[in-house]
């Protein structure tokens, strides 16, 4: 059995208010509730709390004092609370690696550039850098950003992933984020009357239309997802020595894992994705079944070989 | 809850006040709100609150009472309690609380409860729309961080065998977490990606080594995935101009750039792993051309002609 995360969270808070509190005595319930996220009746709850607890003897001497008077708050006989709890591994890793992937996209400031400094200094090992974050922020992230808010349509010159066509289409961008290492716009595709996720690496330009759209209020889901669709084809491939990567890497059904090689059924969007791939794989794969990818590599085969002869 | 939270707060007042280790039955015939009557009751409750105190990062030791080390009980020590404070200027907590608001780890915003410790979250944190994602295995990257930041050994699985390293840094590149240590006699760096480790358990020792002075995790950490390996072969390739725009960027400042008067680019770069950069290029199909050196150029239409 264990406590229940509300009740940690809450004493997580409560650890938190105490200190500043006794640090700025007299501080508004106001400011108090804004700085530490309380609804005034939860305040009220937490320092009614206090006002009970305290050191043994538990008389008039020995309990913690908290009062609001003239909506200011006091907590007094209560200095073995007044400092602020050190912070566990998740916590520090969470606000600096968070500052840090702002700094690093170019969206931070100078405030930003201090506290990383500050944070940097109280929790790591005096040295070398040895937490860093890489994420820079490729062209075009922030016109696409500044569009979402500001309901601009923009025409985007877009090459996709997996066919290599490129095509010019008119979206209404949502929202502009980055995970697992590329960065994508959401996006309500005018062209295709679908929404979209681009990639924002293989978005060539972006140039405003003049239109406008009303942004929506609340925030899209910022996430990338293989949805399988109709025309997906389908590819089973045998996979020897080192090409086993392959089944961590991709979403893939393994349907036989042996000694000495592993055969794995795979869906992609576009036949060029799995030729792409058998290609790279060389003579460690071999497709199973699965015709369509079959003659996409044969004929990416010809085509690269075509160029270098 | 109501009461837990009182006998929670009466607990750590009286950890946080005594002057040496105290005993359970000291805690259980002192502190307001433990059962005094039922034992089982006792330890079922006194161990959840031990639990709940160490999650939220409060160091309870259990030393021995005295020299004689027959009687052992808990203590809190201040130094290991206290936030080193970094004393941030409310203009720098909103700069954190924005960045916070905009970062997450596997979907969920991550440092809001550190900034409450920090001092509160100043401006508001209403809307908040994750703009960047740092991964899902956010609790193996905290143990790595946690054995970085106080230098302890670090053990764990990968590949399939067990580790032992002294951890310099984690860098996030390329959308993982890598660690960067050594192991073993030598100071040699290595470099293993956080989300194939598991089972990561910090040494009991802090400060246990010292990283080698030269070393910069930053620098260990490949921008390329040909960027491995000892020596560079310097090889040339044309990119056409449908694709010139994707291999620049993708190249980035590494890689010296001739535009042609067709539109098409040719780009000098340092391969050290052929095998990544054969595979990167048929990326491009057909409309790239790898024109030097020869030996690498003969080895990727091998590589195309094969299987």
């Amino acid at each position: 059995m264990t406590n229940s995360p509300k009740t940690t969270g809450r004493i997580n808070r409560l650890l938190a208010m105490l200190p500043w509190v006794i640090g700025n005595p007299g501080v508004s319930v106001d400011e108090v509730c804004d700085r530490f996220d309380y609804k005034r009746s939860d305040l009220i709850r937490d320092l009614n709390t206090v006002f009970v607890c305290g050191l043994p003897g538990y008389g008039p001497g020995d309990l913690m004092d908290a009062s609001i008077d003239d909506d200011e708050i006091i907590v007094e006989m209560a200095d073995y609370f007044a400092r602020p709890l050190r912070l566990t591994a998740p916590q520090a890793l969470g606000v600096l690696a968070s500052g840090k992937a702002v700094q690093s996209a170019g969206s931070g400031g100078d405030a930003l550039d201090r506290a990383i400094v500050k944070l940097e200094r109280t929790l790591l090992p005096e040295g070398a850098e040895s937490v860093v974050v890489d994420i820079p922020e490729p062209r075009l992230v922030g016109e696409l950003r500044d569009a979402a808010i500001e309901g601009s349509v923009m025409e985007i010159d877009h090459t996709s992933i997996a066919s290599g066509e490129a095509r010019i289409r008119d979206i209404e961008p949502w929202a502009v984020f980055t995970t697992l290492g590329n960065w994508y716009v959401s996006a309500f595709c005018r062209s295709a009357d679908a929404e979209r996720v681009f990639r924002i690496d293989r978005i060539r330009s972006a140039t405003p239309t003049g239109s406008r759209f009303t942004p929506n209020p609340t925030p899209h889901e910022a996430t990338i997802r293989y949805t399988p669709g109709d025309d997906d084809v389908h590819v089973t491939i045998r996979l020897t020595g080192d090409a086993r990567w392959v089944a961590e890497y991709y979403p893939v059904d393994v349907v036989d894992d042996g000694s000495d090689s592993m055969t794995i059924r795979m869906s992609v969007g576009d036949a060029a994705v799995a030729a792409r791939l058998m290609i790279r794989l060389g003579e460690n794969a071999e497709i199973v079944e699965g015709s369509e990818a079959a003659i996409a590599t044969a004929d990416l085969r010809s085509r690269i070989l075509e160029r270098y002869s | 809850m109501q009461k837990v939270i009182e006998r929670i707060l009466n607990l750590l007042a009286y950890l946080l006040t005594a002057e040496h280790p105290v005993t359970a039955d000291e805690i259980r015939n002192t502190v307001a709100g433990y059962d005094r009557d039922n034992d089982s009751a006792f330890h079922r409750s006194f161990e959840r609150d031990k639990d709940l105190l160490r999650r939220l990062g409060i160091p309870i030791e259990r030393e021995a009472t005295d020299v004689f080390e027959v009687e052992f009980g808990y203590v809190v020590h201040d130094d290991h309690y206290a936030l080193h404070d970094p004393d941030l200027t409310d203009e720098e907590r909103a700069a954190l609380s924005l960045a916070v608001q905009a970062v997450g780890f596997g979907g969920r915003p991550s440092g809001q409860e550190a900034l409450m410790k920090l001092g509160g979250i100043v401006g508001s944190l209403e809307g908040t729309q994750l703009g960047a994602d740092l991964g899902e295995r956010a609790d193996t990257v905290a143990e790595a961080f946690r054995a970085v930041s106080e230098r302890r050994m670090l053990t764990f699985v990968y590949r399939g065998g067990s580790r032992t390293i002294r951890p310099y840094g984690i860098v996030h590149r390329r959308g993982h977490w890598y660690l960067v240590g050594s192991g073993g006699d030598d100071d040699e760096a290595r470099v293993y990606r956080l989300d194939r480790a598991s089972d990561l358990v910090s040494g009991d020792r802090p400060g246990a080594f010292l990283p080698p002075v030269e070393l910069d995790p930053a620098n260990e950490v490949l921008h390329h995935p040909w960027d491995a390996g000892d020596g560079a072969d310097i090889a040339t390739v044309v990119f056409d101009e449908e694709v010139a725009w994707i291999a620049e960027r993708e190249l980035g400042s590494r890689a010296t750039i001739t535009r042609r008067e067709d539109g098409s680019i040719e780009a000098k770069m340092e391969v050290a792993a052929p095998e990544a950069f054969l595979g990167w290029l048929v990326g491009f199909e057909d409309q790239a051309e790898l024109i030097a050196p020869q030996n690498l150029r003969r080895r990727f239409v091998s590589y195309v002609e094969a299987g």
